[in-house]
């Protein structure tokens, strides 16, 4: 499944109720739309950390990189993205102990 | 400028001096916009002149249904230029809680946001006025419920007429403010004129708020604090900025560094969060020009405090204040220089109120006695609405009878030893589940956490527990462990259930009904918990 479709599928089955009607468009404000609080939002992190395998850092707490689909997907990709180009130079390392 | 004699001053008095001052300075920020006192000034008088060719009488009720932001803020004063009775509704309420609240006021107008019109999908056979910010596009149900469906974009750009100057009683009512949802019957409290001048002028004078100053608002302003937020800053010629998704914290803080904001408020839970969840420590250098941040909306937790402190710039004061709805908001502060001697106070009365510890037969008590917060001042509501029994229960001759329990030390510090609602006896004993609470937060495994008092089995009480962890390693056993060690025995909660979040009501308090729903539903289904 695609990060956005898995994403969609956590808010809708865990913090909407099954209620897809709130969620009407990949770049709708998840906070001006009531779709998420302040602890939706803690739980949605919660979740992105642990199935995408990303930490999201305090100074990352920001609309642009959680406030939508579209937001949130950029989000994971780019980190993603972060960790895969620090690849090479780990086994590097690990070929040079 | 000569200042109007304090019982004859109006709340939009403050608007229309710093509009009559300071015209051109930047008043409210909020999203992309900006906008200056006369702008805001001019659409409040626009929206006053649309009230009154409605037919708005004096005192009659206008209930506002936005989130923060310019419109809000220009209904705000319009209503009160009118003559009319500011009733604001958090759109966070569902919308029986709201049906409930305008079937209660039956306002002569309601002014609402489209974005939160399905608020009132349950308020359709309420004869009032409606106003959108896209006409001719409601609704159809709702649409032909209301006799006079305008735009609110439209009516607040309308040419502006000056202001109205109406002879308007000081002491009469000026808002009404919802203190409780759909649990029992609506309790709305009335406040006047004279109640929110009172208490603007004095939370003016001792946080010294000058035309300076930049506040930053993440509070909404149909909680009481909010509102003082917003008085008093327009009272000073000063500046708000608005932002509403403080759950984005790196972005509010990002936001207080480029506006050079000066002072930021908030209740425990917004300092809780702004100490586990939100870049500060990285702010440290980036803050010149915040000099204080202030807290109220319930007791905050020592070690919060203390973190607080450890993480803001040494230049900025951290004020502790009291108040309550009733008191038009604000009724004691603590002076920040006596914040680590006093850690645990409240401080002293603001000025213009005297608080008296008395007994149950209103006798007071010295220093050092126990007994019930007693608060007298101008600020002091007139009453509840519609509600004289009520309000018997909680005035009379001594004052508001706040229903916290507390004393004074020698020097005449306050010091809450209980509210009404979070003392209960268990075992025989009498406890204050703040200092159970305040025991799980010391150990430093939790974030935040609430601590709730079922009936037990054998009839008397028991404590409950949920708390939220620092991180998804810590567990309910870490946590039993911990007051095993620093609890007696009848003060350790029984079970304690791990929560990625606490509970809030919309003004971001912790909400114990809805713990006790939670932690009685996992109870009966099993999950997570740790029994003692």
């Amino acid at each position: 499944m695609a990060p956005k479709e898995e994403i969609k599928k956590f808010i809708v089955d865990e913090l909407l109720f099954g209620n897809t009607a709130l969620l009407t468009g990949d770049d709708q404000s998840f906070l001006q739309t009531g779709v998420l609080d302040s602890s939706g939002l803690l739980e949605l992190i919660t979740f992105i950390e642990n199935t995408f395998g990303i930490a999201v850092e305090d100074d990352e707490l920001v609309p642009e990189n959680l406030d939508s689909l579209d937001n949130v997907e950029g989000f994971i990709i780019r980190k993603r993205g972060r960790l895969n180009s620090y690849d090479p130079a780990c086994s590097f390392h690990s070929a040079h102990p | 400028m000569i200042q109007p004699a304090a019982s004859t001053a109006l709340i939009h008095d403050f608007l229309e001096t710093s509009a009559a001052l300071y015209p051109g300075h930047c008043a409210v920020v909020c999203d992309s916009g900006r906008y200056t006192y006369a702008h805001i000034n001019e659409a409040a008088n626009a929206m006053a002149a649309e009230l009154l060719d409605l037919g708005l009488q004096r005192s009659d009720p206008v209930v506002v249904l936005c989130k923060n932001g310019f419109e809000y803020i220009a209904c705000y004063y319009g209503i009160l230029k009118a003559g009319g009775c500011v009733v604001p509704v958090n759109p966070g309420f569902t919308a029986p809680d709201i049906a409930s609240f305008v079937r209660f006021v039956q306002p002569h107008s309601i002014i609402v946001e489209r974005a939160l019109l399905a608020g009132l999908r349950e308020c359709a056979d309420t004869p009032s006025f409606l106003m959108t910010q896209k006409n001719g596009d409601l609704p159809g149900r709702i649409s032909a419920a209301f006799k006079n469906a305008g735009a609110l974009d439209e009516i607040l750009y309308r040419p502006c007429p000056g202001n109205p100057h109406l002879a308007i009683d000081a002491a009469g009512g000026a808002s009404i403010i919802f203190t409780s949802g759909s649990t029992g019957r609506p309790k709305g409290v009335l406040l006047s004129h004279k109640n929110i001048v009172a208490n603007t002028r004095s939370i003016c004078r001792y946080l010294a708020i000058t035309h300076g100053d930049v506040q930053m608002v993440v509070l909404p302003f149909t909680y009481v604090m909010g509102k003082s937020l917003l008085n008093t800053h327009i009272a000073a010629g000063a500046r708000v900025v608005i932002n509403n998704q403080f759950a984005f914290t790196a972005a509010v803080l990002r936001q207080m560094e480029r506006e050079q904001v000066t002072s930021f408020s908030g209740v425990p839970s917004t300092y809780a969060q702004l100490v586990t969840k939100s870049p500060l420590r990285e702010y440290r250098d980036r803050l010149p020009w915040l000099r204080y941040c202030s807290q109220a909306g319930g007791h905050m937790a020592r070690p919060v405090k203390m973190l607080l402190r450890k993480l803001l710039p040494p230049h900025t004061n951290i004020v502790v204040m009291y108040g309550a709805t009733e008191a038009s908001a604000r009724l004691t502060y603590l002076e920040p220089h006596r914040f680590h001697e006093k850690i645990e106070s409240i401080g002293k009365a603001i000025p213009g109120v005297v608080i008296t510890i008395r007994d149950e037969r209103g006798r007071e008590l010295p220093p050092g006695k126990e007994g019930e917060l007693v608060a007298q001042g101008d600020n002091i509501m007139m009453g509840y609405y519609k509600d004289p029994e009520a309000t018997g229960q909680v005035l009379d001759s001594f004052g508001y009878h706040t229903g916290d329990y507390g004393y004074k030390d020698e020097e005449g510090f306050l010091f809450i030893s209980g509210r009404r609602d979070e003392l209960v006896k268990v075992s025989g004993y009498r406890v204050n589940i703040a200092e159970i609470e305040e025991c799980i937060l010391e150990s430093g495994l939790a974030i935040e956490c609430a601590v709730v008092p079922v009936t037990s089995d054998l009839g008397g009480a028991k404590l409950l527990a949920m708390a939220s962890g620092v991180g998804a390693s810590v567990s309910a056993a870490d946590l039993h462990r911990y007051c095993m060690e620093h609890l007696p025995l009848f003060k350790r909660p029984k079970e304690i259930v791990m929560s990625k979040s606490i509970p809030k009501n919309i003004n971001g308090k912790i909400d114990r009904d809805q713990c006790r729903v939670q932690l009685m539903n996992q109870k009966t289904t099993g999950r997570s918990i740790c029994a003692a």
